[in-house]
C-alpha cells in the first residue's frame, strides 16, 4: 500500500465520525524506485489531501525507527508543511514522488482514528471488510 | 364422514424401502435384460372417480419460466425435515408456500407463532392489486407478459390463478362422459398452499392419502420438466408397489396414470379421500407400450389448507344435546405477496452471531452470494485470470470512458476483479484504486501486465509502458465489499463498476451499491456501470428464461490446485485430480464434479437486468443524474454524474 492509496482510504465502521486519516502500524515496509513522471505528478497532487500525506509519513517514520523488519536504505525525504499546487518545483516533485509512489507498507495494520478498529495489511493489500455487526 | 379418530396417518416410509428397490433394480440390470415396469395400458379400463388429467395445462414457455423460478437461485428450499420413521431426512428437495406441510406430523403447520421457525415459509405468489378479479383475458395477457419478461414469480401467480378459476367438469363414473350440467362444474378458488417437489430420476413418494384434516377437497398437481406415471390404489393398504409396479393384494383396484410434463392432475372426491397415490422409485415408466426413462421432474401441488375440524355439540329442536359431526372447516387465511424474491427468513441472512434485530439496514450479505459469488470467485480466481483476464476482453465503452477522463484522475474501480481495466487507466495517465471482495482474485492483478518493450507476448490490453511498470507490480488494491467502499467521501474523480451489479441478489443491495458509488465520487464526477442484460442477442449462446439464474463456470482441477488461498496448503500437495475435485465439491456448496470432462462446475449467481431497470434503481437515489445509457455486447450500461 502506497501513501497515495492511503490518502483515499477511510474506515466506515459503525461509530466512526470521520474515519480518516487511518493510522499506520507497519511491520514491514519496502522501497522500490519507480520512474518519475513530472506531468503525472503535477496532475495528481492537487487531488490529494496534503495533511493526510504528512500524517502518513509521520506514522511510517515512527515505525521505521522502531521496527527491525524494514528494508534497508529507506530514508524519507523532508517535506514542507504546506505546498502551492501551481508552484511545484522539480526537486519537491521528486520528493513527493518518493513518498507517494515508492514507499510500500507490505505488512501491518491500518487503525481507525475514531474506533480503533484494526484493518490488516497483508502482502501490501489492506483488508477493509467489516463484520456484519460493524455496519 | 370419518371422525378424526378414525383417520390414520397414511404417510409411509419415504426412504429406506426405496433404497432397497433401487439396489434390486441394479442387480437385475447386471444380470441381463431389465424388468419392464407395469404398463399403463394394463389399467386402462379402471376408473378412479374424481381423478382427471388435463394435458398441456401450461405452455412450454410457461413451463420454462416456472422451472427457472422454482429451481433458480432464489428458490426457497425447505430446511431438511426429519422423516416420520426416523430413517433420516426426506431425500427429495421440497418447498412450501403459504403454509408448511410437516412430514413428521403429516399435517399443515397452521400457527406460525406456536410452531416457531419450522412453520416459516414464503407466502403464496399473488397478482398485483390491479389484476385481482380481472377478466380471464386480462389474466392471459398478464401471464404472457410475465413470460416475456422472464418474471417467474409473476408467471407462478398467474398459473395459480388460472387453476383457481378453472372449471372442472365432473365426469359420470360409469360412462366417463362429461355430465355437463351446472352442478357438476367445480372450481377450487380457495387454494392457499403450494408444495413443490423435486423428483430426481429414481426418486419417488410412498403410497399415501393426503391428510384429510389438513386439506380440503380438490388437490391439483402440475408436472414440470418430465413425464412420469403415478400409481393409484383403492384400498387403504399401506404397502407400496414394488419396482415392477406389482402389488400383493389382488382384490384391490389399481390405476396407473400417465402424467406428461405440463399436465395438471386433479384429485377430488374418492381420488382425493379414498384412493392412495404413489410414485414408484425406479428409473423408467411404461406408457402405452413405450418405455420412458425418468428425468428430473418438478411437481407443483396446489391445495386448500383448512382449519382443524372440531366435534361440536348442537342443541336439537327438542332441546336435548346432539353430538354432531365435525364443524364445517374453513380454508385457512390466504398468505400472499407479489414481492420477489419472497421474504420469509430474517433478511435472508443466517448469521448465528448476530440477531436480525441488531441489523439496522437491509443490505446484509445473503447466503446465495456467499456461496455462489464470493466463494466461487475465490476458488476460480487463477483460472479466471488466466482465461478471461489474459484474453483481455474489455468492454469498449468502459475503455473509452477511462480514456476520455482528464489526465491525473483518481478512479475507483469497484469490483475490479483481476484488474482488467488498470492498464487502460495507467496508460491514460490516471491513477486507479481497485477494490474487490475476493482476495484471491485481487492477487492475480499483481504483475499481470507485460512491459511494452519486452519480448514476452501478451494481449494488447495487458501491455503497459515502462513508466507504469511500478504501478503494475504493485497495483493500488484493497479487499472490500461494495456495500461499504472504504474510500473517502467525494474523493474520487470517477468510478467504474463493471460486472458487479449482476451479482447483487436483492434490490436493497443494488441501491446501496449505487449510493456508495455516488458517495465516493466528487460532485461533477462520472460513474460507469455495466451489468448483464436479460435480453441477450440472438447469436449469443446464452438464453435466460429467468431474471435470477445460476451461470455455470467450468473449472479445471489443475487451476484449482494452484489456488491455495482459501483452502489449506494441502491442496498444493495433492496431485490426484479427483482428490482435488472432491476437496472443492466438499468445500463449495453447489459445486459438482463432472468426471467425464474432468471439470468442477461452479454455479455463479447472476441477476439479469431488464431494459430500464438500472435507470429505475438510479431514480430511487437522489444526487445522481443519468448522462448516458444503452446496451452493448449483452450488457446494459449507465453513465451517471454526481450532482
Amino acid at each position: 500500500m502506497r501513501l497515495l492509496t492511503h490518502n483515499y482510504l477511510q474506515s466506515t465502521v459503525k461509530g466512526t465520525e470521520k474515519g480518516y486519516p487511518l493510522k499506520i502500524e507497519a511491520t514491514k515496509i519496502e522501497y522500490e524506485e519507480s520512474p518519475f513522471d513530472a506531468e503525472f505528478l503535477r496532475s495528481l497532487i492537487p487531488k490529494i489531501d496534503y495533511s493526510t500525506l504528512l500524517f502518513g509519513i509521520q506514522q511510517i517514520s515512527e515505525k521505521l525507527e522502531d521496527s527491525n523488519d524494514i528494508q534497508e536504505g529507506i530514508s524519507i525525504p523532508n517535506l514542507p508543511e504546506s505546498i502551492e499546487n501551481d508552484d511545484l518545483q522539480e526537486d519537491l516533485l521528486k520528493k513527493l514522488h518518493t513518498v507517494l509512489f515508492d514507499i510500500h507498507v507490505i505488512e501491518g495494520d491500518l487503525v481507525c482514528p475514531d474506533t480503533g478498529r484494526r484493518f490488516n495489511i497483508k502482502k501490501g493489500i489492506p483488508n477493509m471488510i467489516l463484520h456484519a455487526d460493524e455496519i | 364422514m370419518m371422525s378424526e379418530a378414525e383417520i390414520t396417518i397414511e404417510i409411509t416410509n419415504e426412504s429406506e424401502p426405496h433404497h432397497d428397490n433401487i439396489v434390486h433394480n441394479l442387480e437385475r440390470f447386471d444380470k441381463g435384460e431389465p424388468p419392464r415396469p407395469q404398463c399403463t395400458s394394463t389399467t386402462d379400463s379402471v376408473v378412479v372417480p374424481g381423478l382427471q388429467c388435463i394435458h398441456d395445462f401450461i405452455t412450454e414457455q410457461e413451463e420454462r419460466a416456472l422451472i427457472a423460478c422454482l429451481t433458480g437461485p432464489h428458490a426457497p428450499w425447505a430446511p431438511a425435515q426429519c422423516n416420520f420413521s426416523k430413517t433420516g431426512n426426506v431425500k427429495r428437495r421440497v418447498q412450501h408456500y403459504g403454509y408448511v406441510f410437516d412430514y413428521e406430523t403429516a399435517n399443515v403447520l397452521r400457527d406460525r407463532e406456536k410452531e416457531g421457525e419450522k412453520a416459516l415459509c414464503p407466502p403464496m405468489p399473488c397478482l398485483p392489486d390491479n389484476y385481482k378479479s380481472c377478466s380471464d383475458e386480462k389474466l392471459s395477457c398478464f401471464i404472457q407478459d410475465a413470460v416475456k419478461n422472464a418474471s417467474g414469480w409473476d408467471v407462478l401467480a398467474g398459473i395459480i390463478e388460472r387453476v383457481r378459476r378453472y372449471k372442472f367438469v365432473a365426469k359420470d363414473p360409469m360412462s366417463q362422459q362429461h355430465k355437463g350440467t351446472e352442478e357438476n362444474i367445480r372450481s377450487y378458488s380457495f387454494i392457499n398452499q403450494m408444495t413443490v417437489n423435486e423428483y430426481k430420476p429414481g426418486e419417488g413418494i410412498g403410497s399415501h392419502i393426503d391428510t384429510h384434516s389438513a386439506f380440503g377437497d380438490g388437490i391439483m398437481s402440475i408436472s414440470l420438466g418430465a413425464d412420469c406415471v403415478m400409481n393409484f390404489k383403492s384400498s387403504r393398504d399401506d404397502n407400496d408397489d414394488d419396482d415392477d409396479g406389482n402389488h400383493g393384494n389382488t382384490n384391490m383396484k389399481k390405476k396407473l396414470v400417465y402424467l406428461p410434463a405440463r399436465s395438471l392432475l386433479l384429485m377430488s372426491g374418492p381420488a382425493r379421500y379414498t384412493w392412495s397415490h404413489q410414485i414408484v422409485t425406479r428409473m423408467t415408466d411404461c406408457v402405452n407400450g413405450k418405455i420412458i426413462p425418468r428425468k428430473t421432474r418438478i411437481s407443483l401441488t396446489l391445495r386448500t389448507a383448512i382449519t382443524s375440524p372440531r366435534i361440536s355439540t348442537t342443541t336439537t329442536s327438542s332441546g336435548g344435546d346432539d353430538e354432531s359431526t365435525a364443524d364445517a372447516t374453513q380454508p385457512l387465511p390466504l398468505i400472499t405477496s407479489c414481492e420477489y424474491p419472497p421474504k420469509w427468513r430474517d433478511c435472508g441472512v443466517i448469521n448465528t452471531s448476530c440477531s436480525s434485530s441488531l441489523l439496522q439496514h437491509d443490505f446484509a450479505t445473503p447466503d446465495t452470494e456467499k456461496n455462489h459469488v464470493h466463494a466461487v470467485y475465490d476458488a476460480i480466481a487463477t483460472q479466471w485470470h488466466h482465461t478471461r483476464g489474459k484474453r483481455g476482453v474489455l468492454w469498449p465503452r468502459a475503455t473509452r470512458f477511462v480514456k476520455e477522463l482528464p489526465k491525473g484522475s483518481i478512479i475507483a474501480d469497484v469490483g475490479c476483479g483481476d484488474g482488467k481495466y488498470f492498464p487502460a487507466v495507467w496508460e491514460a495517465g490516471s491513477y486507479v484504486i481497485g477494490t474487490d471482495i475476493s482476495e484471491p482474485l485481487l492477487h492475480t492483478s499483481i504483475g499481470s501486465c507485460v512491459a511494452a518493450d519486452s519480448n514476452v507476448a501478451g494481449p494488447e490490453t495487458r501491455i503497459v509502458s515502462t513508466s507504469k511498470l511500478g504501478l503494475n507490480n504493485r497495483p493500488a488494491i484493497a479487499v472490500a465489499d461494495c456495500m461499504q467502499i472504504p474510500l473517502r467521501t467525494s474523493s474520487c474523480d470517477a468510478a467504474l463498476c463493471i460486472a458487479v451489479m449482476h451479482h447483487l441478489s436483492t434490490r436493497a443491495r443494488r441501491i446501496r451499491c449505487l449510493k456508495e458509488l455516488g458517495r465516493i465520487v466528487k460532485r461533477g464526477g462520472l460513474i460507469n456501470i455495466q451489468a448483464w442484460a436479460l435480453e441477450q442477442e440472438q447469436s449469443s449462446r446464452r438464453k435466460f428464461s429467468g431474471t435470477d439464474v445460476f451461470v455455470p463456470f467450468h473449472a479445471q482441477p489443475k487451476y484449482l490446485a494452484k489456488s491455495s488461498i482459501g483452502l489449506s496448503t494441502i491442496v498444493e500437495q495433492k496431485q490426484d485430480k479427483k482428490e482435488i475435485a472432491k476437496m472443492y465439491t466438499d468445500a463449495y456448496k453447489g459445486a459438482q464434479y463432472n468426471e467425464e470432462k474432468d471439470l468442477v462446475v461452479f454455479q455463479r449467481y447472476c441477476h439479469m437486468y431488464k431494459k430500464g431497470e438500472l435507470e429505475d434503481l438510479v431514480a430511487q437515489i437522489g444526487g445522481l443524474e443519468i448522462v448516458d445509457s444503452g446496451f452493448e455486447c449483452g450488457n446494459h450500461f449507465v453513465v451517471l454524474r454526481v450532482i
